[in-house]
Parts: C-alpha cells; sequence; structure tokens
C-alpha cells in the first residue's frame, strides 16, 4: 500500500504548502508513490490515520496544541513544515514581549484593556507564546525555510518511501554558497548570516545578490560570539545586529543539543 | 618547442573560436570584486592584465578565481554511476565517463600546480576514473603573475610561482599589450599549429624581460624556508596556537570548499522519481573543517574538536601530503582560503605562528 501522507496548517502563511505544489513537474510521479489524503490548499478529503502528517506552521494557541495532540496520535512520522513550525518564524518575535505589550502594540490601549478582561476573547489573550512544533510533540524530521526547499521535500518524500533514512545538510549555507561559487557579500561590505544558519537550500538568496538572513535556523553550536563580534566590526549596532538575528527568530536562542 | 610573440587582443579572439573543441574556461569578473571561472560565452567579458599592472579596475587586474580552475575536473554533485533493473530484475551499474573535450585558459601557476597535485592525488592507488577521463581531455592554457594577484597569496613562499608541468601552453605577459605563447606538450603544439601567430624568435630574451618586471620579494614570504615549515608543521603536535586560530572559527568550511588542494567528498544515492527502478550516486565537496565531517556509523565525531580539525587540515597540506608525495608543499600558496574566510583565519598565519612557538621552545 502507498504511503498517506496528509497536510495540516497551523499560524502560517500557507506560503510553504504552496512552495510544494510547486514541484507539479513531478507532482504527478509524487501521487504514484504516495496517497495524499490531507491538503487543505489542495484537496478536501479528511482521514482518520495516515503515515506523515506535515505540520506547517507555529502553535500559538492551545487549541492549536490540543489539535497537534490529535495529529501525531493518527501519524507514524510527523514533520514540521517550514520555518513557522521548526522554530516558530517572525511570528515568535512576539515572544520577546510580554503579552499586555504584545496586545498594546497591535490592537491599541483601548483595545488591550477589552481583550485582557474580556472572555470573548480569550483566544487572543491565550496567545501568549508562539511555540515551535517540537515544543508540543515529538517531530521526527524538520523541512527548513521560508519557504521551505521543494528538492528536500523531495527528497523527504523518497526517503520515506524507500524506507531509508533522508540525509539533511548539517552544515551552514557557506558549503552550498561555496559550491555555487559565489562572491562572499563580506566582500562587498554586506553582512551575513549564512556561517551560523542551517543549509539545504543551496544559498538560494546569495546566488540571487542577496544575503542570507537565517531564515532555516541556527545551527546548534555555532559560534554565536564568534558572529556578533564580526557584525559588529561591519559597523552595526548591537540593536540592529538582534534584530537581524531575530528576524525569522532563528538566532534569538541558542538550541540546544548536537546536530541529529 | 615553439613561441610566439602576439598582441592580448588576438589571444583572446582566438580563445573564442577555440568553443569549437569543446567548452573553454576562462575567468571572469562577478559581483563586486571577485572572479568565476566560467565558460566562455560569445558576449563574455575576458581580459588578461597589463604587463606593468597600471589598470586596478576589473577584469584587467589579476585575482583568483573564488573557486580554483581545477575544480571542472572533479565538479561538485557529479554523478558517478547510475543504476536501472534489467529484465531479470537485477540491478546493473554504469560508471559515468566525462569524456567532453574542454580548455581550462587562463589557469595562473598556483592552479597549475595545484591541479598536478591532484593529477597524483587521482592517480595515487585506486585511480579515480572520473577525475582522469576529465582530466585526459583538458587542454590547460596558463598564464603567468608579474605580481602578486592579493595581499593574500604566498605562491613564492610554497615554490608553486614557477611551476609550468601540466600546462599546454603557457602564456607569459609583455609590454605593449603582448604575449608570449609557449607550447609546452605535444597538444599544445598542435593547438598552436594553425592559430596563426607570429613566431617568436628570442624565447628567453622575452623571458627574461618578464622576470625582470616580476615584483621582488614576490607576495608574502614565510618567516623561514619551505622546508623548516614543513618540518615545523610535521613536528607540531598540541600547541596553544592551534587554539589561539579557531576562537574566532565558525567551522563553516569555506577554506576547504574554495581550496584548490582539498578533493574529499560525501557520496549520495538517490532513485528517480519517475522511475523509481532507477537513479544514481552523486558525489559532493565535503570538508575536514565542518563538524559532520568526521563523524562515522554510530554518531561517533573522531575530531569533535574545533583545534583539531584545524591541525588536521593544515597538516595535511604542510606535513602529510608533501611527506606522502615528495611533490612540496600542498598548499600552493594561492591565499584563498585566507582571503574568504570571513574572521581572517589563514594558514600562513598560522605557519608562521608555528615557526615563532617552535623557536622559543628550548
Ligand atoms: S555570502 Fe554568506 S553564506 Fe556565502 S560564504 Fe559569505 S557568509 Fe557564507
Ligand atoms: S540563504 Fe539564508 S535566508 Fe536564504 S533561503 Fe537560505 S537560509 Fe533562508
Ligand atoms: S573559513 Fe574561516 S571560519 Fe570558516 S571554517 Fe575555515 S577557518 Fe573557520
Ligand atoms: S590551504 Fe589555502 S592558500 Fe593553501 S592552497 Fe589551499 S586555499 Fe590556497
Ligand atoms: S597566488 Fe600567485 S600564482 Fe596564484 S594567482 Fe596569485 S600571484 Fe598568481
Amino acid at each position: 500500500m502507498k504511503p498517506r501522507i496528509a497536510f495540516f496548517d497551523m499560524a502560517s502563511c500557507e506560503g510553504c504548502q504552496l512552495a510544494i505544489l510547486d514541484c507539479e513537474d513531478v507532482f504527478l510521479h509524487i501521487l504514484d508513490l504516495v496517497d495524499i489524503v490531507e491538503f487543505r490548499e489542495a484537496l478536501s478529503e479528511k482521514a482518520p490515520r495516515f503515515d506523515v502528517a506535515f505540520i506547517e506552521g507555529s502553535i500559538n494557541r492551545e487549541i492549536d496544541a490540543e489539535r497537534l495532540r490529535d495529529i501525531r496520535a493518527r501519524c507514524t512520522w510527523l514533520v514540521s513544515l517550514g520555518a513557522c513550525a521548526c522554530h516558530g518564524n517572525v511570528q515568535a518575535r512576539s515572544n520577546a514581549l510580554s503579552p499586555a505589550e504584545n496586545l498594546q502594540r497591535v490592537y491599541g490601549p483601548e483595545a488591550c484593556h477589552v481583550a485582557q478582561t474580556d472572555s470573548q476573547y480569550w483566544p487572543l489573550w491565550a496567545h501568549t507564546r508562539v511555540r515551535a512544533v517540537h515544543e508540543v510533540v515529538k517531530v521526527d524530521y524538520h523541512l527548513r525555510g521560508c519557504p521551505v526547499d521543494r528538492d528536500e521535500f523531495l527528497h523527504l518524500v523518497k526517503r520515506l518511501v524507500a524506507g531509508s533514512l533522508p540525509r539533511f545538510a548539517r552544515q551552514p549555507v557557506c558549503v552550498e554558497c561555496k559550491h555555487n561559487g559565489n562572491e562572499c557579500v563580506f566582500e562587498h561590505g554586506d553582512t551575513c548570516m549564512g556561517q551560523i544558519t542551517w543549509g539545504g537550500c543551496d544559498a538560494i538568496c546569495i546566488n540571487g545578490g542577496y544575503r542570507c538572513d537565517g531564515c532555516r535556523g541556527l545551527l546548534p553550536g555555532v559560534n554565536l560570539d564568534s558572529h556578533r563580534a564580526l557584525l559588529r566590526e561591519r559597523g552595526l549596532s548591537d540593536t540592529d545586529i538582534d534584530s537581524r538575528y531575530r528576524l525569522f527568530c532563528s538566532a534569538d536562542v541558542q538550541p540546544r543539543g548536537t546536530r541529529p | 618547442m615553439r613561441g610566439f610573440l602576439t598582441t592580448r587582443a588576438t589571444v583572446l579572439d582566438w580563445l573564442h573560436t577555440l568553443d569549437q573543441l569543446g567548452d573553454v574556461f576562462f575567468p571572469q569578473p562577478m559581483g563586486e570584486s571577485s572572479f568565476r571561472f566560467d565558460k566562455v560565452r560569445k558576449h563574455s567579458l575576458l581580459a588578461f592584465e597589463d604587463f606593468d599592472a597600471t589598470s586596478t579596475e576589473k577584469p584587467f587586474r589579476a585575482s583568483t578565481c573564488v573557486q580554483p580552475p581545477g575544480k571542472k575536473l572533479s565538479p561538485n554533485n557529479e554523478q558517478i554511476f547510475h543504476f536501472s533493473k534489467n529484465e531479470n530484475g537485477e540491478y546493473q551499474l554504469t560508471p559515468t565517463l566525462d569524456d567532453r573535450q574542454r580548455i581550462l585558459a587562463g589557469v595562473r601557476p598556483c592552479d597549475l600546480k595545484a591541479i598536478h597535485l591532484m593529477d597524483r592525488i587521482n592517480s595515487d592507488g585506486i585511480p579515480d576514473a572520473h577525475y582522469l577521463s576529465r582530466r585526459q581531455n583538458t587542454t590547460i592554457i596558463a598564464h603567468d603573475c608579474l605580481q602578486p594577484c592579493d595581499q593574500h597569496c604566498f605562491c613564492d613562499a610554497t615554490g608553486s610561482l614557477r611551476w609550468r608541468e601540466g600546462a599546454d601552453i603557457f602564456l607569459t605577459p609583455q609590454p605593449e599589450a603582448k604575449l608570449l605563447i609557449e607550447a609546452l606538450t605535444e597538444r599544445g603544439e598542435q593547438l598552436l599549429a594553425d592559430a596563426g601567430f607570429t613566431p617568436c624568435k628570442n624565447i628567453e630574451g622575452r623571458k627574461t624581460l618578464a622576470e625582470a618586471q616580476r615584483t621582488k620579494p614576490f607576495g608574502r614570504q614565510f618567516n623561514a624556508p619551505l622546508q623548516q615549515v614543513i618540518d615545523t608543521v610535521s613536528n607540531s603536535g598540541e600547541s596553544p596556537v592551534w587554539d589561539k586560530h579557531v576562537e574566532r572559527c565558525f567551522s563553516c568550511g569555506t577554506c576547504n570548499l574554495v581550496c584548490p588542494t582539498c578533493y574529499c567528498f560525501d557520496v549520495q544515492d538517490d532513485f528517480n522519481v519517475d522511475d523509481p527502478d532507477s537513479g544514481q550516486r552523486t558525489r559532493s565537496w565535503d570538508g575536514c573543517m565542518l563538524e559532520a565531517f568526521a563523524v562515522v556509523a554510530g554518531g561517533h565525531n573522531f575530531r569533535p574538536q574545533l583545534a583539531a580539525r584545524q591541525r588536521h587540515r593544515i597538516k595535511r597540506k604542510l606535513a602529510w601530503l608533501p611527506a606522502r608525495f615528495g611533490d612540496g608543499s600542498f598548499c600552493v600558496g594561492c591565499g584563498r582560503c585566507g582571503h574568504q574566510c570571513t574572521v581572517d583565519i589563514d594558514i600562513f598565519d598560522i605557519a608562521n605562528d608555528l615557526l615563532a612557538t617552535a623557536e622559543t621552545k628550548p
């Protein structure tokens, strides 16, 4: 029987699901290998059990966490799909502020007061901390990036179908940047997060003439002190540096443990 | 062998005509101040630098390419074999050998020496058929450097600046926007046979002229002769120098991946999504500075310490491979690793620091 795969979205822009639909040249071949049983972007069926669940988006409310636990109980492999699911992404920037300040910033002082006291606004108030998927349930694989890389998605699906272990980059973006023979952006006075960011995207932003802003998240165990010192030397203030590190909420907190 | 003397412009025009024989590669401007060793196309901007280095503008100024020319002989992600199932349901493997003709032009002495060293590496033990197939079908047109290419180069100190072996044709800059063109091999002779260049009567005189123009001392020099550098690095065990030079390191692998004598790779098998019974094995460039490099089955890492990885890299270049092959330094002094490291960690400084600590030892 073909593996049954399902997609679920939490707090996200659904861009990762669109990135996967972008595999259109091979999509029909993928459908020979797997059955897609749930995919809001492309179909309306609902299935009780599946082999692989792809979770897109961060967990912002308790109701989402419950839904996630239910999905975990119904699948064999669970995959975090994209930066929101893997480390919270831009919405996790709100974690750095108190909930009251957050509400005030977004809805103004009046609304903030209502939101905090009126039970009707409970879901808003309950949004106190943006969590990555692995902070709620066990995650088997992470597909990183904002959005995900379609080749990595394809690789994972193929490996799961073949019953072998997928292999993802365990090295910084610089590796692929060098594979592509790019001029390092430090060479022309820009700064980059490539040295401390999970690779696997083929350094697509530098190939395209920009820099790496770290959307794939901070690589565990990297030399963050050295990176900050380098950015300071290149004229960035600590505020600028924090803001760069927080853009995708990727380098804000040093992840624990070693690289899986 | 014969020599010719003609203008740089004539040689560039000639290079453009060589694409009938195969892909021609030449350093071409990229980004704001870099070069890429790229395929020559109809409208590619090609240039040789001046005899007296008066022009500081790219592309008339010499510089190493971000990726060395030799990497064309073992490209990243190259397919090494493909497999499919036959009628009996057995898997069949077919090696992938690239025997297309190609011409690497504008190769600098440092990179020429590096290609020679890679020829040795790839012919040693079990020969690497993939590399050798490309190499045998490659013509090299090298070009002398009369000025150091940048502040990082130390090719003279490593004995690469005057390297000629492996070049089929060698170009030496001359006054009045000219080039001395020498055939160094039979293949080079043939290529030049109907180029129509003016023969040069006084090859030695022309070479002397260029030698007189060469910057002296040329580029950075170690604080001791090369053999002493090699001996010192060979005898350096535990040393605070290793720790000092990794304090700021990101373990990003750039220094490996841009080095013309780094050749480590990682292999990966994959099946085709449109025909799952077929697929291929590919290999991609790897590097010993990367954390996952020395991880073996079961997750054990032989070199979890960054300083140990740095020591490994430096010893490969300046101790172990020189001893194994007797062909001099495996660091050709191109300066790429130091130039491209974002925190300025430089094998040249490490070698000098090791020399300094060795001297102060009782
Ligand atoms: S541009 Fe960024 S990713 Fe590329 S080598 Fe430089 S620091 Fe690394
Ligand atoms: S280069 Fe950096 S910002 Fe761009 S996709 Fe890769 S990880 Fe994300
Ligand atoms: S290029 Fe520099 S930072 Fe990167 S691994 Fe090499 S020494 Fe370390
Ligand atoms: S070790 Fe550095 S300087 Fe030496 S050959 Fe390699 S890249 Fe060039
Ligand atoms: S390192 Fe030396 S040989 Fe190589 S390009 Fe620079 S000057 Fe020329």
